[in-house]
C-alpha cells in the first residue's frame, strides 16, 4: 500500500512513524512545503516542492496540516484517492465540515477517518468495556477537564489564529473530550456555555465551560482549557453503582502525568467504615498503542474494503455539530470567526 | 500491562492475625517435619532461572534458598510427591476444622479475601471482553474461592482440582483438560508446589489459545519480607514452601510464553505484619528508620502501604497473563 503524507508537523511525524513500521506499507511520500531543513529520515520520502503528487499511485492518504488546509485537502484526498484519514478538527466550522460531508457523499466506496485517538486509550477502553457490562449501573452523569498551559510560545502558535485554527481551545483538545463524551452518551444537545478569553488574548477562546444534555437526558459537563498550568486530562462518569475516573494520558512528553482509571463502588454507611470514602481500584496502563491501531485499523478498513470501526463521518459531525453551537451561543464575545 | 493499586483498607485480625497463625504455623511446621522424615531431595538449582541455589537462612528446622537471580526462596528439602500431596490435603483438612483461625474468621474471609478475587476476575474478564468462560481452580478441594465463583453466575463452568495431581499425572486418575479452559487460577497454589514450574506448565496446557490464567502469590520481594526475613512467622512450610518475588513470578511466566496484563502488588497488611511482629518482639533487628516508619501515626502509614502497593513493592501479588 502506498501513503501520501499531507504535513509533516507533529501529528505528520507520528502518522509517518506508525506507517513506517506497518508491514502492509510500501512506500510513503511526505508533501510538507513548509518544511525548510528536511529531517534524514524523509530522504526519498519528501517530494520536492513543486513536484505533482503522483496521485495515480496513491493508495491512502494522511492529512496532517494546520487547521487551514485540512478541509481542502481532506476534499482532494477524497475525490481523488477516496481513502483518506484526516486529523481533527475535520475543518475550521461547520461550513467545512460540511463540504467534506458532501465531498464524502459524492464519493461512493470511500473510506474517510477522522483521527480521535483518545477513544483507543487504555483508560478509555476499559471504562467503555467496563460499562458495556453494566458492572456500575447506569451512568448518571459525565464531567471531562482537558487542558494545558500553552506554554512560552503559545501565542505565536497557529492554533491560537483564529482564520488559521477556526477556534480555541475547545475546537483544539475540547474536541477530543467531546468525542468521548459522543462514546459514553451518544448524541448530546448544547443546555449552556461560557467562553472566555482571559489570559491569552488571542482572539480565540483560551477556556471553554460546556453544559451538555444526552438524548436521555444524562448531564455532561465540559471544561476545555489553554490556562491549565498543571496539564490535565480527567474524565469522570458518574454511575448508580459506582464511578469510573479516567486521568492522566500516556504521551511523548507523560505531561499529562500517568495514564490511570479508578474503579470507585457506591458504599453507604452499612457497607463502609467512612460515608463518602468508597472502597477503590486503581488500574495504571503503561502502553498506549491508541496511535498504531487507529492506523492499523484505517489500513485494515481499506485493504477490506469495510467500514471503519472508529472516527466516523457521523462521530465528527455529532462533535463539530455541538462545537458550532457553542460557538454559536457564545462565539461573538470572545472571538472574531467566521460561522 | 496494567498494574492495580487498591483502596480497600481491612485489618489483619480479620483475615489472618499473627497470634493465630503462629499457632497454626506450629502444626504447620510440626507435619511438614514429619513428611520430610519419610526420606527428601534437595532442591539446588532455582525452579525459575537454573542458577545455583544459596544459603539464605532457616525457617525453624528447615532451610531455605535463594535464586540469585530473582531473590526468590525455596525451601531446601521436599519429601517425594505422594507424601507432599498427602501433606497439603491433611494441612488443607485442619484449617477446616474448628480452632484454626481460617475456619473461624470464615466469613470475614470470605468478604476480604476470597470476594475480591472474584470481582478481579469478573472485572479483567470484562475488561478482555471475555464472556460466560469455563474455569479451572488448580488448588486444594473443596475450594473457598470456587464456591463464590460457581454462585457469581459468570462462568460456564467451575472445576477445582486437585493442584498436586494436576502437576504430577499418575498421583490420581486426574482427567486431561487439555485446551478446555478460557481461565485458569493459582490462588497461592504456586507458593506450596514441590514444583512450581510443572505446576504451571501443566495449568497452561489446560487453558485454551488467548486464555487468562489469574494467579496470586505472597512475594519475597515485598516489604514485610524484605524487612523480616525469615523472622517473618507467615514464611513457612508446607504454605510457603516457595517465596518468589516479583521479578521471580514475571519471569517464571515469561518462560511459558505467557503475555503479561497485569502485574499488581495491592497488597494492604505489609506495614501492619511488620507493626504485630514488632509488638511481639520489640527486639527485632530494625533500623531506627523502619522502626520509626512502622510506629509513626495512621496516615503515614497508609499512605506508605499506598505507596508499596503503586510501586510493586508490597507482599501479596497478582498477575494476570494470557496464553498466547
Amino acid at each position: 500500500m502506498n501513503c501520501l503524507i499531507f504535513g509533516y508537523g507533529y501529528m505528520g511525524k507520528i502518522r509517518y512513524q506508525a506507517l513506517a513500521k506497518h508491514p502492509g506499507v510500501k512506500k510513503i511520500w511526505v508533501v510538507d512545503p513548509h518544511l525548510e531543513t528536511p529531517p534524514p529520515e524523509l530522504s526519498g520520502v519528501l517530494l520536492p516542492a513543486g513536484t505533482p503528487v503522483p496521485w495515480e499511485q496513491v493508495d491512502t492518504v494522511f492529512v496532517c496540516t494546520p487547521n487551514d488546509v485540512t478541509a481542502q485537502l481532506c476534499i482532494e484526498g477524497i475525490r481523488r484517492c477516496g481513502r483518506v484519514f484526516c486529523e481533527k478538527p475535520p475543518g475550521r466550522n461547520w461550513e467545512e465540515f460540511s463540504q467534506i460531508a458532501q465531498a464524502a457523499e459524492a464519493a461512493p466506496g470511500h473510506t474517510l477517518v477522522f483521527g480521535f485517538n483518545h477513544r483507543l486509550h487504555p483508560s478509555i477502553q476499559a471504562a467503555k468495556a467496563l460499562l458495556q457490562e453494566n458492572r456500575l449501573g447506569e451512568v448518571l452523569y459525565v464531567k471531562g477537564t482537558y487542558g494545558k498551559s500553552g506554554g512560552l510560545r503559545y501565542r505565536e502558535s497557529w492554533r491560537t489564529k483564529a482564520e488559521i485554527a477556526g477556534g480555541g481551545i475547545l475546537l483544539d483538545q475540547g474536541l477530543h473530550m467531546l468525542d468521548l463524551f459522543h462514546l459514553f452518551l451518544g448524541p448530546l444537545k448544547v443546555e449552556d456555555a461560557i467562553l472566555t478569553d482571559a489570559f491569552w488574548n488571542c482572539g480565540v477562546e483560551d477556556n471553554a465551560f460546556v453544559l451538555l444534555k444526552s438524548q436521555k437526558g444524562i448531564p455532561a459537563f465540559l471544561h476545555s482549557s489553554a490556562t491549565l498550568w498543571r496539564h490535565t486530562f480527567h474524565l469522570e462518569i458518574g454511575c448508580r453503582d459506582g464511578y469510573l475516573i479516567a486521568s492522566g494520558l500516556l504521551s511523548k512528553t507523560g505531561s499529562y502525568g500517568r495514564e490511570q482509571l479508578v474503579i470507585g463502588k457506591r458504599q453507604f454507611e452499612d457497607e463502609a467504615m467512612a460515608l463518602g470514602n468508597p472502597r477503590e481500584e486503581i488500574i495504571h496502563f503503561d502502553r498506549d498503542e491508541s496511535w498504531e491501531r487507529e492506523v492499523q485499523e484505517f489500513l485494515s478498513a481499506v485493504q477490506e474494503k469495510r467500514r471503519p470501526t472508529h472516527g466516523l463521518l457521523e462521530e465528527a459531525r455529532s462533535v463539530m455539530q455541538v462545537i458550532r453551537d457553542v460557538y454559536a451561543l457564545r462565539g461573538p464575545s470572545v472571538a472574531r470567526r467566521e460561522l | 500491562m496494567r498494574t492495580v493499586q487498591t483502596e480497600t483498607r481491612f485489618p489483619l485480625s480479620s483475615v489472618k492475625p499473627l497470634e493465630a497463625l503462629t499457632r497454626y504455623r506450629a502444626h504447620c511446621l510440626s507435619e511438614t517435619q514429619k513428611a520430610l522424615g519419610a526420606g527428601s531431595s534437595r532442591r539446588s538449582a532455582s525452579p525459575i532461572t537454573g542458577a545455583p541455589l544459596q544459603p539464605f537462612g532457616k525457617v525453624g528446622s528447615f532451610e531455605y534458598l535463594i535464586c540469585p537471580d530473582t531473590g526468590s526462596l525455596f525451601m531446601a528439602e521436599l519429601p517425594p510427591s505422594e507424601t507432599w500431596a498427602k501433606l497439603l490435603r491433611q494441612i488443607h483438612q485442619h484449617r477446616h476444622s474448628p480452632g484454626v483461625f481460617h475456619s473461624e474468621l470464615a466469613v470475614s474471609r470470605a468478604d476480604r479475601v476470597y470476594q475480591p478475587k472474584v470481582e478481579w476476575i469478573q472485572e479483567t474478564l470484562a475488561l478482555q471482553g471475555i464472556h460466560r468462560p469455563a474455569l479451572l481452580e488448580a488448588g486444594m478441594p473443596p475450594s473457598d474461592l470456587e464456591r463464590l465463583l460457581t454462585r457469581s453466575g459468570t462462568f460456564s463452568r467451575v472445576e477445582c482440582v486437585d493442584e498436586m495431581a494436576l502437576a504430577h499425572e499418575g498421583l490420581s486418575r486426574q482427567s486431561s483438560f487439555e485446551g478446555d479452559f478460557q481461565v485458569a487460577v493459582l490462588l497461592e497454589s504456586l507458593d506450596r508446589s514441590d514444583d512450581p514450574v510443572r505446576l504451571l506448565e501443566k495449568t497452561q496446557r489446560c487453558l485454551s489459545r488467548g486464555g487468562l490464567l489469574f494467579a496470586t502469590a505472597l512475594v519475597a520481594s515485598g516489604f514485610d519480607l524484605q524487612v523480616l526475613g525469615v523472622e517473618n512467622r507467615y514464611l513457612y512450610p508446607p504454605d510457603r514452601t516457595n517465596c518468589l518475588t516479583i521479578q521471580g513470578l514475571q519471569r517464571l511466566l515469561e518462560r511459558f510464553k505467557f503475555d503479561l496484563l497485569e502485574v499488581s502488588t495491592p497488597g494492604v497488611l505489609d506495614v501492619e505484619i511488620v507493626q504485630a511482629h514488632l509488638a511481639q518482639e520489640p527486639s527485632l533487628p530494625l533500623s531506627r528508620f523502619e522502626r520509626s516508619l512502622i510506629l509513626s501515626d495512621e496516615p503515614t502509614r497508609q499512605a506508605f502501604q499506598s505507596f508499596l502497593q503503586g510501586k510493586g513493592l508490597s507482599s501479596y501479588a497478582r498477575v494476570v497473563a494470557r496464553k498466547p
